[in-house]
C-alpha cells in the first residue's frame, strides 16, 4: 500500500508531462519516465519478472524507438517542432472526461467484491512452467507474430526502389 | 479506499490521459505515445487484480498466473504494435515530409 501511495502521484505527474509537454522529445522522455515508474510499481507489488520485462521492453526498446523516430522526422526548424496547443483540446476533454468519470466511478464504487488478501509473489520458475506448458500455443503464435512484424517493419522502412548492393558483383 | 480501488483509479486516469493525447496531439508519433499510455493502464489492471486478490482461493484449477500471463503477452504485442506503427509513420514521412496528422488529408473527400 505504501509504495502504491508514493508511486501513484509520481506516475500521474509523469503521464501528465507526456500528454502536456510541448516539445515532442520532452513528451517522449516523460513517457519513458512513466513506463519506468510503472515498472517500479510492478516490482513493489511482487511481480518482479513482469517489472523487469516492462523495463527492458518498454523503457529499453519502445521509448528509445519513439525518441529515435522523433529525431529522424525532425526537420531542423525549432519553431515548427514545438507543438502548439491545438484547438481540439476542448473536444478532446469533452470526450475524455466522461470516459474518465465512468472508469473512475466503477473503480471506486464498483470494486466491492470479496477480496482474499494474499502475499502476491511471482516466481520465475512457476511463470516459465506455465508459459511453456499450458500457454505454449500462445507463445508459438506470438513468435510467428513477432517474426511477421520484424519482416513487415523492415519492408516498410526500406527505401523504395533500392536493393542492397550485392558484394559479389564488385 | 482499498489498494485495489486506488490502483484501478490510477489506471483509469492513465487511460484517460492516453486518450486525451490520442485525441489532441497532432504529431503522429505523439499519438503513438498516447496509445502506449493506454496499453499500460490496461496492464496495471491485470497486475492489480492478481496482486490484491488471492487467485488460488477461488477454486482455480490452473496456477494463479492469469494476470501476469496476460501482461507478458500484452507487453510483447505492444512492442510489435509500436514497431509497425513507427515504420508506417516513417514511410508516411518519407512521402509527405511531415508527421503532422492535419496535413495528411489526401484521402479527404
Amino acid at each position: 500500500m505504501i509504495p502504491l501511495l508514493i508511486l501513484a502521484p509520481l506516475i500521474l505527474l509523469a503521464a501528465i508531462g507526456a500528454v502536456w509537454m510541448a516539445r515532442p522529445v520532452h513528451a517522449a522522455l516523460m513517457l519513458a519516465l512513466t513506463l519506468a515508474l510503472v515498472a517500479v510499481l510492478y516490482l513493489a507489488l511482487g511481480a518482479e519478472f513482469i517489472g523487469l520485462v516492462q523495463f527492458a521492453v518498454y523503457v529499453g526498446a519502445v521509448a528509445v524507438l519513439i525518441v529515435f523516430s522523433l529525431l529522424i522526422t525532425r526537420r531542423g526548424d525549432e519553431a515548427e517542432e514545438i507543438e502548439r496547443r491545438p484547438k481540439s483540446l476542448i473536444t478532446g476533454l469533452l470526450c475524455t472526461v466522461p470516459v474518465l468519470a465512468v472508469l473512475a466511478y466503477s473503480a471506486i464504487f464498483g470494486s466491492n467484491i470479496k477480496l482474499i488478501p494474499w502475499e502476491a509473489k511471482l516466481t520465475i520458475a512457476e511463470l516459465g512452467e506455465t508459459l511453456f506448458s499450458s500457454h505454449a500455443p500462445a507463445v508459438l503464435a506470438l513468435a510467428v507474430l513477432l517474426t511477421a512484424v520484424m519482416i513487415g517493419a523492415a519492408l516498410f522502412a526500406r527505401e523504395p526502389g533500392k536493393t542492397p548492393e550485392d558484394p559479389a558483383e564488385k | 479506499m482499498t489498494p485495489l480501488s486506488l490502483m484501478l483509479t490510477l489506471s483509469s486516469v492513465l487511460f484517460a490521459l492516453g486518450l486525451l493525447a490520442v485525441l489532441t496531439r497532432r504529431n503522429a508519433i505523439l499519438v503513438l505515445v498516447g496509445i502506449e499510455l493506454m496499453l499500460n493502464a490496461a496492464n496495471l489492471n491485470f497486475i492489480a487484480f492478481w496482486a490484491f486478490d488471492s487467485p488460488t482461493a477461488h477454486n482455480a484449477v490452473e496456477p494463479a498466473l492469469s494476470g501476469p500471463m496476460f501482461v507478458m503477452f500484452s507487453i510483447a504485442i505492444a512492442a510489435a504494435e509500436a514497431a509497425v506503427g513507427l515504420a508506417i509513420i516513417l514511410m508516411v514521412f518519407r512521402h509527405t515530409r511531415s508527421t503532422d496528422l492535419n496535413k495528411l488529408d489526401s484521402l479527404h473527400g
